[in-house]
This record gives structure tokens, sequence and C-alpha cells, in this order.
């Protein structure tokens, strides 16, 4: 089976709660990715734990580019 | 619909076989929510986890007396789950959980005729069970990570 990316996702600069996915692919810094109604540019990825199985734990910091 | 394909990309079913998924699949039952639409309430009695197959829900906790207003401590997606801590202790939920995105599709998984898979079959029982304190793990990495 392909790997499983389980990430976690803080937003910076705001109060806001944070996210929790798995995604096929991983973030990348740079990309745009999407949290419920609001899009956010990623800031930094890095590993949160050692793979475990078919599992990648990553740790993805974000800063909103938009509002709902 | 198959559900294999999706229950192997949920971390709490890491490990297990083609046949043990199907025996945790012959559980599931699926329900659709809308945006707003209320999965748990924080204190009442928890019989079912849920597996988030496809969209958001936010996570919700009392405040405490005195303190602000409600907020959501987390958002969940895809292959998350919900309300697995009835599944160890019983308890009553933790807090509220409402779906947030339109629509919000969850497979409901009733926690008396899964502890008695996991009783029946102890590999699995061993698997699942240290899944779900992985789970509760990273959920907690997750919250220190976010200041709060």
């Amino acid at each position: 089976m392909a790997p499983v990316y389980k990430v976690s996702y803080v937003v910076a600069g705001e109060e806001h709660p944070g996210a929790i996915l798995n995604a096929d692919q991983p973030p990348r810094v740079g990309d745009q990715v999407r949290l419920g109604s609001r899009e956010f540019v990623v800031l930094e990825v890095v590993d949160l734990l050692p793979a475990r199985g078919d599992f990648r734990f990553l740790h993805a910091t974000l800063r909103p580019i938009s509002k709902a | 619909m198959d559900l294999l394909p999706l229950l192997q990309k949920v971390e709490l079913f890491d490990g297990l076989s083609p046949d043990e998924l199907q025996a945790v699949a012959d559980l599931c039952s699926e329900q659709i929510l809308h945006a707003g639409d209320t999965v748990t309430r924080q204190g009442e009695a928890g019989n079912e986890m849920y597996v988030i197959c496809e969209g958001w829900v936010e996570v919700i906790p009392n405040p405490p007396p005195g303190g602000a207003g409600p907020r959501a401590v987390v958002n969940l997606g895809r292959g998350q789950l919900i309300g697995e801590m009835t599944l160890v202790d019983y308890g009553p939920r933790s807090a509220s959980v409402r779906a947030i995105s339109e629509p919000t599709v969850l497979q409901a998984i009733d926690r008396d005729r899964f502890t008695e898979l996991c009783e029946h079959d102890f590999r699995l029982g061993y698997l699942v069970m240290r899944n779900m304190a992985a789970d509760l793990s990273f959920k907690l990495r997750h919250r220190n990570l976010t200041g709060r």
C-alpha cells in the first residue's frame, strides 16, 4: 500500500485550532492546503514521529491566505 | 460499498489482515451529516466511535466555569477517529463534535460489538489497542504544538 501521511497542521499567527488529516501526499513548503472552508500556505514541514507500517507522521506549520 | 480500501488508510487498523479488516467493515454503518450537525455531545453516554471518511468536524470541549465561550480545540479530517475514548474508558463523551463540511461522511462502529471482536481475536485486539494509544498520543502532541 502507498504511504499514508498523517499530518498535524498548526496555523501560525492566529487563534486557529489546527487540524489533523490523513493525506495521500505529504505537504511541501509553499503548497496551498484547504482546511474546512479556508486556505493556507505551508511554511514548514517536519517529521513528528518515526514512520510505522504504512504510516508517516508529519507536522506542518501554516499561514492563512484567505478568510471564509 | 467496499470499505477495505478506506479502513486500510486509518491508523487504528494498521497491521490488520484483509480478513480482520473485513470483520471490522462488517461492524460499520455509514452516516452522512450536514454542516452544523452534531456527532457527539459532551457529557452524554457514548456507545459508538466514528471514522471520518469525508469532510471535516470540529471538536469543542465545554469551557471551564468562568472561562471564555466554547471554542474548537482541533479540526479533524479524513481518516481520523471520533469518540474512541469511550472504547477504552466507557466514560461520557469528553467533548462535543460537530460537522463543519457539506457533506461529512462517517462510519460508525458499535463499541460493544467492536470490543467483542477484539476479545475474540487477540491479535486484532492488540493491534487496535496499540494503534489507539498511538492515535491518542498523536492528538496530544498536536495539542501541545498548538500551544493551548
